[in-house]
């Protein structure tokens, strides 16, 4: 089973019953921010595609990947697969970057093409996706822009994802996070005054959207990655203004520019943490130019409290840019899991080499890129413990954990602004708790581990397949 | 008069009807870029009802 798209994607959804069809018709507020939230509080998290939204023309799907199961069929994978599993075949397709995009005359994106009297309203069922949200947004977008200083490099090309909000017909305020590719280029089209063009990508291959939400390096290319983790190229085509490589099959592009030198106020907006964010002053977007495929279906997302379909969204690919990071270095490094919250509280299993070496794992994961600014709660265990069960993780921190010497705090640390406990906001203390077994020279009471029983192996199976021909239970376990 | 529910200002225009079936309209206020649906609660379309915990005043955003 493969898919090019979304449209394709969906339809393996639903063969595997991840996907449910709603074909009453909804009001915009507040039933599909409702529907966003109850989708992934459901067992294996379905999609949920809404035919028919109140004054709307078109169809809106929601939490296309908040589920594991979801998750894991993304991958290309069997939707019961386990989550250490996924974070162990993502990174084996990550060493295949790159795999370079195609690019393809007659893209289905270009199917519809409006030029004049943009009104997004017409062709994106927009709606309200928290109550107290300053207007309507756009938050599961693709936003290409280009280096002004070096627009023809395709490597630093970037396809990030930033919240969207809708402030008129044509008109949307955007958050671009400093430490994000798309201040830098900003930042270079403003030193001459000059608008920046973008395109913004709606309803992509799923991959994309896993993707644009990666922290990879500036000299990376989100294209190539997602190619690489299909296993086949990206199709691509141009922009019909500003040369930009857009996705061919995506369902909708808004083309514009971000206005030089000017902002509004902007937001609050619930994020990711769980809270609103505040209102800011920031810069805003012209479309001028609407390409889309026939019937267009407009994929948005839904973020609350965790979990939602954000933190399904921008967890195994957290993790992997991480765990890459600390093995160069650290190579007994087995597994980094940093599915909470964006990596603020990160989970690493790791062999000793030495007394200490647990916090040494712990500096140099706060000393990455990402880990720096987001990462706040780090927590080390042995090699043999899964970071992904939480279970596990409980024994090592009830059992191996001694209180006085292995919870270290770092005050006044690089911190995320969006963190409620961020305070100055941008400042964290960071906590480091090694839950490792001790190694010489460090110490500890002579104890031995409880043996795995022999033959534990076959016997799983064998329940296992006892079970399935009794009942047809599905075996899957979440392991969150 | 029509005021914003969030900042209380005068200067709201409408920013679109429905698509399709006059089913709502959309409104903006251009002080405090807050948008609002005629179909959403009073909660969120009343200056006197709107949450004061998210209510706004323009000239202390930076
Ligand atoms: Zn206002």
């Amino acid at each position: 089973m493969t898919f090019k798209d979304l449209r394709e994607f969906l339809a393996i959804l639903e063969e595997e019953g991840q996907l449910i069809r709603i074909e009453d018709e909804v009001m915009p507020e507040p039933d599909l921010s409702a529907i966003g939230r109850a989708a992934p509080d459901m067992e294996n998290g379905p999609g949920v595609f809404i035919n028919k939204v109140k004054g709307y023309k078109y169809s809106v799907v929601l939490n296309v990947h908040g589920s594991w199961q979801n998750h894991a069929l993304m991958l290309g994978l069997p939707k019961e697969t386990s989550v250490k599993e996924q974070f162990f075949a993502l990174d084996k397709a990550w060493s295949a970057y790159p795999i370079k995009p195609v690019w393809v005359e007659n893209a289905p994106v270009k199917e519809v093409k409006i030029t004049g009297g943009i009104n997004l309203f017409e062709v994106l069922p927009l709606f309200r996706v928290n109550k107290y949200d300053g207007g309507f947004y756009i938050s599961k977008a693709l936003i290409v822009s280009q280096d002004p200083d070096d627009p023809d490099n395709f490597e630093k090309q970037n396809a990030g994802t930033y919240r969207l909000q809708v402030k008129g017909k044509d008109l949307l305020g955007i958050l671009p996070l400093p430490f994000h590719d798309i201040a830098i280029h900003l930042k270079k089209a403003e030193e001459r005054n000059q608008p920046l063009p973008i395109a913004i990508c709606l309803g992509n291959d799923p991959v994309l959207n896993f993707m644009s939400s990666t922290p990879i390096e500036y000299f990376q290319s989100e294209y190539d990655f997602a190619g690489a983790i299909k296993g086949e190229p990206i199709e691509l085509t141009k922009s019909e203004v500003g040369n930009l490589d857009i996705p061919a099959r995506s369902e909708i592009v808004l083309e514009g520019y971000i206005i030089p030198k000017e902002r509004k106020i902007e937001g609050p907006f619930g994020e990711f943490p769980g809270s609103y964010s505040g209102a800011r002053l920031m810069p805003e977007v012209r479309i001028h130019t609407i390409t889309h495929r026939i019937n267009p279906i407009f994929e948005n997302l839904y973020l609350g409290i965790p979990w939602t379909e954000i933190d399904y969204l921008m967890a195994l690919n957290t993790c992997i840019p991480l765990y890459r990071q600390l093995k160069r270095d650290f190579p007994e490094v087995v597994a980094v899991n940093a599915i909470y919250t964006h990596g603020m509280g990160v989970i690493v299993s790791t062999k000793s080499r030495l007394g200490g070496y647990g916090k040494a794992v712990a500096m140099r994961l706060l000393s990455t890129p990402h880990g720096m600014p987001y990462s706040k709660i780090v927590i080390i265990v042995d090699e043999f413990v899964d970071p992904f069960n939480l279970q596990q993780v409980m024994w090592a921190l009830t059992t191996r954990v001694r209180v006085d010497k292995d919870v270290v705090t770092i005050p006044y640390c690089p911190g995320m602004p969006l963190d409620p406990s961020s305070e100055p906001a941008g400042m964290h203390t960071k906590l480091i708790i090694d839950a490792t077994t001790p190694v010489a020279p460090d110490h500890c009471r002579e104890t031995e581990l409880i043996e795995i029983p022999e033959k534990t192996d076959f016997w799983m199976n064998y329940l296992k397949n006892l079970r399935q021909r009794k009942g047809g239970t599905n075996d899957a376990m979440s392991q969150m | 008069m029509m005021l914003c529910p969030r900042c209380d200002s005068k200067t709201v225009e409408l920013m679109t009807k429905a698509p399709v079936d006059d089913a709502w309209e959309v409104y903006l206020c251009n002080t405090c870029c807050f948008s609002w649906r005629s179909t959403e609660g009073d909660e969120i379309k009343d200056p006197e009802k709107y949450d004061k915990r998210f209510k706004i005043n323009p000239a202390e955003v930076s």
